[in-house]
Order: C-alpha cells, then structure tokens, then sequence
C-alpha cells in the first residue's frame, strides 16, 4: 500500500523530461479522457499510461494502483447501469429491473474514465521529485516560492501521516481497542477519538519543520535561489505533440 | 507464557527474524537486546500478533496470534510502544486510564477504583492533560494505563530510552514491583545497565538471529556474543571480565566492592 506518490529514482525518458512538461501531459491526458466518447480512446490513454509506466520501471506499482481504481470504477458501474432506462433493453431482470445497450456503454464509458484519468498524475508524480516541480513553477511560471512550498509539503506529508496513523491503530490495538474487528461501523466509531493523537502529532511535527525551515532563511529565498534549471529538449517536444495527438483523437 | 517455535518473518524480500525459538516462563524477567535494526520491535510485535509469522509459531497465554485478534491477546498482554504519543488519545490523564479499561472492565466504578491505584503508584496527577506533560510524564501515563488493565505479561519496547535517570528509575521500580508480584516482563533495551541491574535473562539478536539466549549474568560476561550483537556490556562485569583471577564472578557493585576490599585485607596480611 506504502508509496503510491512517492518517488521512484530511475533514468527514463519519463524522468528526464521537463517538470513543466509532464504537468502540462497529465493535465491533458486526464482532460482527453473527459473530452472522448469513444471507449477505444479511453483504452488507449489507458494503454499510454502503462506504457510511460513500464518505461519508468514502475509497471506493477500502477497496475496494482488501477486495480484499486478499478474496483471502485466497478461498484459506480454497477450503480449506474441499472438507472439508464432508454435504449434498446440486452438484459432483463425480475422487479423491472433491466440494462440497456446505452446505459452499459454510458456506464462501462464513466467507469473506465475514471480508471483512465487517474492515472497520469501518478505515472508522472513516481517519475518526479515533487522539489523538481516546484523548483521549475517557481522559475519558469513566476509561481510564489510560498505556495509551491506548501503544495510539495502536503505531498510530502501524506506518506508520514498515514504511517503515523497506522502507528496509532497498531498502539490502541495493543491496548485492546478492538480496531481487528469485521464490523465497518464499530470500526469507524473507534477511529474517531484517535483523530486527537494524529492532530496533536501532526501539530508538533509541522511547527517542527516550520521553525527549522525558517532558521535556515525559508524567508529569505528568491525567485533565482534554486541551483537548477530545466532545458527544454526535443524529448518534451515529442512528446507533448503525444499528448495534442491524443486530445485530437479525442475531440473527433 | 510466550512461546517462539522456529518463526521467520519477511517484510516483503527481505527476512527482518529468521528462525527464532524461545520459551518465556510465567513471572520471568527478560531483556531482549540487540541493535539499532536487529529486529526487537518487530519481536515486541509478532509477540502480540500485530504482526503475524511468515512461518512458524507464536503462543501467547496458549492462544496461537494467527488465530487469536490482537484486542483478544490484550487482555493477557500489555504493550508498551516505544512512542508514548500513539497511545494517549484523551484529554486527561484520568480519562486515559480509564479509556484503557473501558474494553475490560464492564463496572464503572471498579474502573476509576483501579485508575485511581495508579495515579496513586506513579504519583500522577489526574486532572493534568497528558500532552502538555513531559516525554518521561507521558511514558509514565501509558505504562499506568497499561497497568490498570492487569496483564498478565508485559512486553515493553525500549521503556526507558530518553528519559532521565529519575523517570527511568519510577518506571523501572514500578515495572520490577510487578515482576516480583508474579507478572511476566519481556523488555527491549539499549541500556545495558539497567538490563544488569533488573533482568534474570537475557536474549541477544543479531540480524534477525537469536544468538545469545541465558541468563543475564552469563551473557553479559560473553565479551565474543555481545560484540557479535555490536553491544557493549555493563561496566562492572566488564571490569570483571578485564580484571579476571579472584575478580570475575562480580557482578553488581557491591560483589566488586566486597572483592576488592578483601583483596586489599589479603595483601595487607601478606605484607605484614
Ligand atoms: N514499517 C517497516 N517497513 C519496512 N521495514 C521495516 C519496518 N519496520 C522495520 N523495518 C525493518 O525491519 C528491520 C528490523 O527493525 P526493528 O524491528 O524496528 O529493529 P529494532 O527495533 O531492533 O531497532 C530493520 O531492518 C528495519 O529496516
Ligand atoms: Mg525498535
């Protein structure tokens, strides 16, 4: 479960493109998947993704994270298919029940745009160093250093809370609080209280990182201060003229 | 009491305890040492089933941990987290005792009766917040909220590790009254003083590998198994060791200063 935004170190194409250009591919590959009807397209964002994957070495990582997606893909297709009631009817069931060939492809249609738009920004976020994006806003979108600081901060922060939260049941289990029990409700009840233990660390961890952010000059920091700067190859060009390819495909 | 049959336990390719047998009696004093990333807490953990063997056994009170919840081997035993902060989840100190006992004890008032023996064994205040309270104060309020609960075995990950002699010594003298009244300790340490001055026994991994199982007297005299575990041993049988001849069965400081003294009455005779 540990790490699907986290960092994965490599040497692909995918790694060395410009920042920039990896926000602008997910941005317009999750964009395509919305603009298309064709079930085809979708697949092949679909396909695009876990080949960018498989370049970058992280194949199983986002095969395992579209099986998640795909499970809840499936409960909202089930949901969805049973209330489109026009078109021609392919299935009948007891009580009026029934599925139409429109309302299984409008719903196989949501179901795998759903799989399909997630995607990209994972592909691309275990490809980069989250201090990679921020530096190239700051420098080439002119982006406050404040603001990028704090979005690559809360991303940082997502693995350490949810590793602390683990932590947190795995001690009040220890005490007895039945956490390893089967039942969802019970469970939930049990959590709330433990949002105490998680706030007050989160609290403490966050002032901690703040006070030595800003005694090592976080104030001082300029739009020049970062060391590096991120070329524009012919690799970025390539492949954004991908990703306009596809959104064509799918504007058509 | 806790029983280890051959288990091995991976975390993903990598084997964190390879093979590991022992058995702890009711009412003994363990320590397990060992360093940084031997593989204690992870012990500490397959010992109350938080985390289950890959393969082999583990019972605790005869229930096995894979088939046994975690909340159920609670009731026999207590664990304390080397982070106290993990565990303190209420707004008073008070409150969070009896939190603990609430999945044990139905009757109300028998639960802030047993609260209060433990306010009153660690001197604490019941109306403090126990997050404005110092790291020893805090360590303190979830072994108390442990103890209120009666376990039968205690199993404690590295207890004393940044504290100050004084809160090390109340923890220490509550956790060693226990073990005299009849419950069983297994404690993680670094310190090795404190694992010469309490434990009976001593078990010593390396990477994952039981090496060294006996009792503490035994083992920290075992210069080629403590160096095996990166560990350095307690001062005075180290000086034991080194000093050798009539001076190596000492153990604590009183055996030492005994030795020495009759040696300088012997030299004396023989002087005169
Ligand atoms: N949550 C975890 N995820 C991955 N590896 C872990 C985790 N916890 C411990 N380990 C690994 O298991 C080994 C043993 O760790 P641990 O039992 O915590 O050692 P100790 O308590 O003796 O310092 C170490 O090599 C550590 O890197
Ligand atoms: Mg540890």
């Amino acid at each position: 479960m540990s790490g699907f935004l986290s960092y994965m170190r490599g040497d692909s194409i995918l790694h060395r493109l410009n920042p920039l250009t990896k926000l602008v591919m997910s941005v317009s590959l999750c964009a395509s998947c919305f603009i298309t009807n064709r079930h085809g397209v979708v697949a092949g964002i679909i396909a695009f993704n876990l080949l960018m994957a498989y370049s970058a070495g992280g194949l199983g990582r986002s095969l395992v994270m579209s099986a998640s997606f795909g499970k809840l893909a499936l409960v909202l297709f089930a949901l969805q298919v049973f209330f489109v009631r026009d078109g021609n009817v392919i299935l009948s069931l007891p009580l009026n029940i029934y599925v139409t060939d429109r309302g299984a492809l409008f719903s196989s249609l949501f179901a795998l745009r759903l799989v399909a738009a997630a995607m990209p920004l994972a592909v691309v976020l275990s490809a980069t160093r989250m201090s990679d994006i921020s530096n190239a806003l700051v420098r080439y979108l002119n982006m406050p250093y404040k603001y990028t600081f704090v979005l690559t901060t809360a991303m940082r922060f997502i693995p350490i809370f949810s590793e602390e939260m683990a932590g947190i049941v795995e001690a009040q289990t220890a005490r007895g609080v039945e956490f390893d029990t089967k039942n969802f409700f019970k469970k939930i009840r049990l959590l709330l209280p433990l949002c105490v233990p998680l706030l007050i660390s989160s609290v403490r961890k966050i002032e901690g990182s703040a006070i030595s952010a800003e005694l090592r000059g976080f104030n001082l920091r300029t739009r020049e201060s970062g060391y590096k700067t991120y070329g524009f190859a012919p690799r970025d060009a390539a492949m954004l003229v991908c990703c306009a390819v596809i959104a064509l495909a799918a504007k058509i | 009491m806790l029983r280890f049959d051959g288990v091995s336990f991976h975390r993903g390719p990598e084997k964190v305890i390879s093979d590991v047998s022992f058995e702890i009696r009711a009412g003994e004093f363990a320590a397990l040492l060992g360093e940084n990333g031997a593989g204690k807490s992870t012990l500490c953990r397959l010992s109350n089933g938080l985390l289950k063997p890959s393969s082999g056994r583990v019972t605790v009170c005869g229930d096995d941990t894979a088939r046994t919840r975690t909340s159920v081997i609670a009731r026999n035993a207590g664990f304390l987290f080397q982070n106290p902060d993990r565990q303190l989840c209420q707004n008073t100190v008070l409150g969070e005792i009896v939190f603990g006992l609430e999945h044990v004890v139905s009757d109300r008032a028998e639960r802030e009766r047993r609260a209060g023996e433990m306010l009153a064994a660690f001197s604490l205040d019941g109306g403090r917040d126990p997050f404005g309270m110092s790291r020893g104060e805090r360590q303190q309020v979830a072994l108390a909220s442990i103890l209120a609960r009666k376990p039968r075995m205690l199993i404690l990950d590295e207890p004393t590790t940044g504290l100050d002699y004084r809160e090390c010594m109340t923890i220490m003298g509550v956790v060693s009254r226990l073990n005299a009244e009849g419950t069983t300790i297994l404690m993680v340490s670094h310190d090795m003083e404190v694992t010469a001055d309490f434990a009976e026994r001593a078990l010593v991994l390396s990477g994952g590998r039981l090496i060294a199982d006996g009792p503490v007297r035994r083992i920290m005299r075992d210069v080629k198994t403590l160096d095996e575990a990166s560990l350095l041993p307690a001062q005075i049988p180290a000086l034991a060791v080194s000093l050798g001849g009539v001076f190596s069965d000492a153990f604590t400081v009183d055996d030492m200063t005994a030795l020495v003294e009759r040696a300088n009455a012997t030299r004396g005779e023989a002087a005169r």
